[in-house]
Order: structure tokens, then sequence, then C-alpha cells
């Protein structure tokens, strides 16, 4: 605010009156787009709307983790190649990321829950990504301040350990990306709210903002959570998608003593200690929908309750922030990536759920391939919204956080 | 933050106590004529509205009464429905 340098993705610009690409919502997936639109296909006539500023919705809320250990054969990939992508793309922007790909350690509380990892490390293990089932000992060899005890409500039989995994600066990707699409031409338009699409005999014509119309034949809505209730606002398009408030906290800071991010579906909960030293802590979702990104008092207890249970040592910790960010869920916790279809020349990208900083890279690259040859990349095919009537729903619910004591 | 919703026979209760039950959608379509695409906006699609709507809540630490409210999506808020019929979007 009172620097005189200006921000990495150039001046603020005039709105044009045309574009060859308009992608509404200036978040992760959308810059991701615009930056591989241009420097893959060339196509950099672009202009990115957002209605509040870059970086404001998920991208700056979530807690940063980055992983490739889903449960089915057509997502695994896509994450995989995510995951892959971090190292390149800190070169290719000039911008450190700082990927820390430090491991992830997924907590299993029941013979259940052992056996539901076997199958997901089958399958990661079948696409080439590193992933091994460990038991109590092992895992409180990685993490010694894990209480492997049996006097806690869920004892841990064993773990799920993921090393390619990690945490990924979320600003940093943001401002990366905005600045590699910036230098290729893409325009950011901050403060511009995308109003309406306009479109005639099936094709799209326009979009509407509040800085004045736009022509254009491609339009990519990618709005994190809010794209569900715009597509459906703008164009009549009902989605299968939930939006829930998903809240997120971080404690005091503390000298190094998680070296893993460590997560259980059992506590409901999943920690890492940031590069700073505090414990970044999250996973309690509203149970209804809703747009308010509000934190509760009923989230800071279970966390603590929690928390204190498998990592006896955070007890008596302060939490010193807490925020909400929004989640919009499917009903088989897989995204929707889809185009041309109901209207020629139409995208959309939503329905990541709680995944969407882990794929936007991903998402991006291979929206930008659609957009530019107008031919679903085989690798997305499986996530039309058609699967829905078809009833070729994915798998992806059948992943560990759903596998409690109980099952 | 505060959410309580109003059961018709317990009266305004704590939020934790209902489960929701989902965007009102009209009546089940009829078996005749379904078609996978019809059963698929019943049973999967939603409007996702910011704003007010009207949805199903299933009071399960209570009466176990299934009804229908309106609530503002952006405060969590009850809404009568007088209130909703006077702001009604096209």
């Amino acid at each position: 605010m009172f620097s005189k340098q200006k921000p990495l993705w150039g001046k603020k610009k005039k709105l044009k009156s045309s574009y060859d690409v308009v992608l509404i919502g200036g978040g992760l997936h959308n810059l991701a787009t615009a930056y591989y639109l241009a420097k893959e296909h060339g196509i950099t006539d672009i202009a990115i709307i957002e209605k509040n500023y870059i970086g404001y919705g998920g991208a700056g809320r979530n807690t940063a983790i980055v992983r490739a250990n889903q449960r089915t054969q057509h997502n695994v990939p896509l994450y995989k190649e995510a995951l892959d992508l971090w190292p390149v793309l800190t070169k290719e922007l000039d911008f450190n990321l700082m990927f820390n790909n430090c491991g992830n350690l997924n907590l299993l509380h029941s013979e259940a829950a052992m056996k539901a990892a076997r199958m997901t490390i089958a399958t990661a293990q079948f696409h080439g990504v590193e992933s091994h089932l460990i038991d109590a000992k092992e895992a409180k060899k990685l993490v010694p301040s894990l209480n492997i005890s049996d006097d806690i409500t869920f004892p841990i039989h064993g773990a799920m350990f993921h090393p390619p995994g990690g945490i990924v600066r979320h600003d940093a990707v943001v401002w990366g990306l905005a600045k590699g699409a910036a230098q290729y031409g893409a325009e950011i338009h901050q403060q511009t709210e995308a109003l309406a699409i306009g479109t005639k005999d099936g094709k799209v014509t326009s979009v509407t903002t509040s800085e004045g119309v736009i022509n254009t034949k491609q339009v990519l809505i990618s709005a994190g959570a809010y794209s569900a209730g715009l597509i459906s606002g703008m164009l009549g398009i009902k989605l299968p998608i939930s939006v829930l408030t998903i809240q997120a906290m971080v404690t005091q800071p503390l000298k190094p003593l998680l070296n893993h991010v460590v997560s259980s579906g059992a506590y409901h909960c999943y920690a890492n200690q940031t590069l700073k030293g505090e414990i970044a802590t999250g996973a309690h979702m509203d149970p209804w929908p809703n747009y308010t990104t509000l934190s509760t008092a009923h989230f800071i207890k279970h966390q603590a309750e929690a928390l204190s249970e498998f990592l006896p040592c955070l007890k008596g910790l302060r939490f010193m922030r807490i925020w909400g960010g929004l989640a919009d869920m499917t009903p088989d916790m897989a995204p929707i990536l889809d185009g041309n279809d109901q209207f020629e020349g139409f995208f959309m990208n939503c329905g990541w759920g709680y995944f969407g900083f882990k794929s936007c890279s991903v998402a991006g690259k291979y929206m930008a391939e659609f957009m530019a040859t107008n031919k679903c990349p085989d690798i997305l095919k499986p996530f039309a919204l058609k699967r829905y009537e078809e009833h070729k729903l994915m798998g992806e619910t059948a992943a560990l956080v759903n596998y409690s004591p109980d099952n | 933050m505060a959410l309580t919703i109003t059961c018709p026979i317990c009266g305004k209760r704590n939020g934790y106590e209902f489960r929701f039950g989902g965007e009102e959608k009209g009546p089940r379509p009829v078996e005749k004529d379904l078609t996978p695409q019809s059963w698929c906006d019943y049973v999967h699609m939603n409007n996702c509205v910011a704003g007010v709507q009207e949805e199903w809540w299933f009071h399960k630490d209570g009466c176990g009464s299934w009804f229908s409210i309106y609530r503002d999506t952006t405060t969590n808020y009850e809404v009568e429905k007088m209130e909703v019929a006077n702001n009604e979007q096209a």
C-alpha cells in the first residue's frame, strides 16, 4: 500500500472491449490457465476478471499442503503431475515457491483404515507415486512427538507415508503465476466483477463486467467456490456442488518439532509446522452449505481436543490466528472440468473441494490446452459434468478421510 | 457463528442439533418418463445461491421432523418467507 514499487503483474490497465479469452476469477487456477495459454499456446490476449483482488479466495486461505496420494486412477496422475510441476514452475517463473517436500504422514486408527490405505498405496505405486504403509513405531520414529499409546480416543495402528508431498508457499504461487502470465501479456483486472455472460445461437459472445462489456468467444469460469453460483446464475447450468466453509488456524510459533504434514481422518484434523514455526492446522467443515467464511468456537474446541490427543506436547499452546475459506464439494469428491458442451466457448473448472491448491498448476495447464485446441485433453475427459447423469461418479469418497474406527 | 434453526415442533434450537437435508427442489419426479438427466437434476444438482434459499432440515437430536426453512447462506440467518417474497430474484 505504501510501496512505490508497482506490482509484479504490472500497472492497472484499462479494460478493452474485446479479448480472445476471458477468465472469470483471479485465483490460482485461472492465473495458471492464463500462464499456460500464453506460454504453451501463444494466446496472449487474455483478461482475468477478479471481483476482489488476486489470491483473496481459496488461493490465500488454504493450508498449502500438496500431495498425490488420492484414491482413484483418474485423479492420481493429475496430482502427481502437479507435484512434479512445483520445482519446474519455481525455475520457469524465476520465483521461489518455497516447495518443502517434507512428506505427508496419514495416521490410521483402525484395521479398516489400514486396509483402505493398502489399496490407496497400491494405486499410488501403480502410478509411480511413492507411498508406503508403516506401523505405529515407524510413525513414532518419523514424528517423535506422536502419541502412539493405547489410552487415547483413537489409538494409532499405523500410517500411510507419502514422502514426495509437503508444503508450498501459496501466496508465492499467486504472485509467481501472476507475474508469469503478465509477462506474456495477460491482463489482470482486479476490483472488476463479472455480471453476465452473453450467448447467441448456443455460442458465447460476450462477458458483462462492472467495468464494461467485453466481446469474446471463449470464457472460463474458475472462481473457486463461487463458480457454481455464478454458472447457475449466469447460464442456468446447475452443478452437483455444495459450498461449505472450511476453517484453519495457526498456533504461536515453536522450535521445529514437526518434520512432516501429519493428518488423521478419525480425528478429522491435520497439522504441519510452517517455516515460521507455527503449527498450521485445520480440516473442520461446516456441516451445512454457507458462504460466510466465519470461524466457530465449535471448531477451536475440536481442534484443541484432537491435537492434544495425538500430539500431546501441543497441550496448552495458544492459537494465534483463525480464518475460514470456502470449499465447493461434489458428491464424488472429484472436480468438474468441462467445456464446449452447454455453450460453444464456455468452459468451467470447479468442484475441487479442498483440493484446489494442490491441483492449480496442472488444472491450468490442461484447461489451457482444452481452450486453445477446443479438444478435451484425455486426462480431463473423466471429469466432465456428464458423468453424474451417466452415473459414472468417481470413487474419491473412498479416500482415507472417510475411514473411521466405526467401519 | 450463530446458526439457529426453528423446528416447527421444538422451536428455535442450536443448529448443531440438525442435519442439513439439501436445497428444496420440488416434488420427487414421477417414475414415468423419468430420464437419467431429470433424475440426476433431482438427486445431485444445486443452485448454490449466495443469498436466501429454501432448504430442508432434519431435527436429528430432537423430535425427528423434516421441514423446510429459508436461510441466507451468506449470513447463516433464518429469514421469514415474507421477506423472501419481497426480494425474490427473477
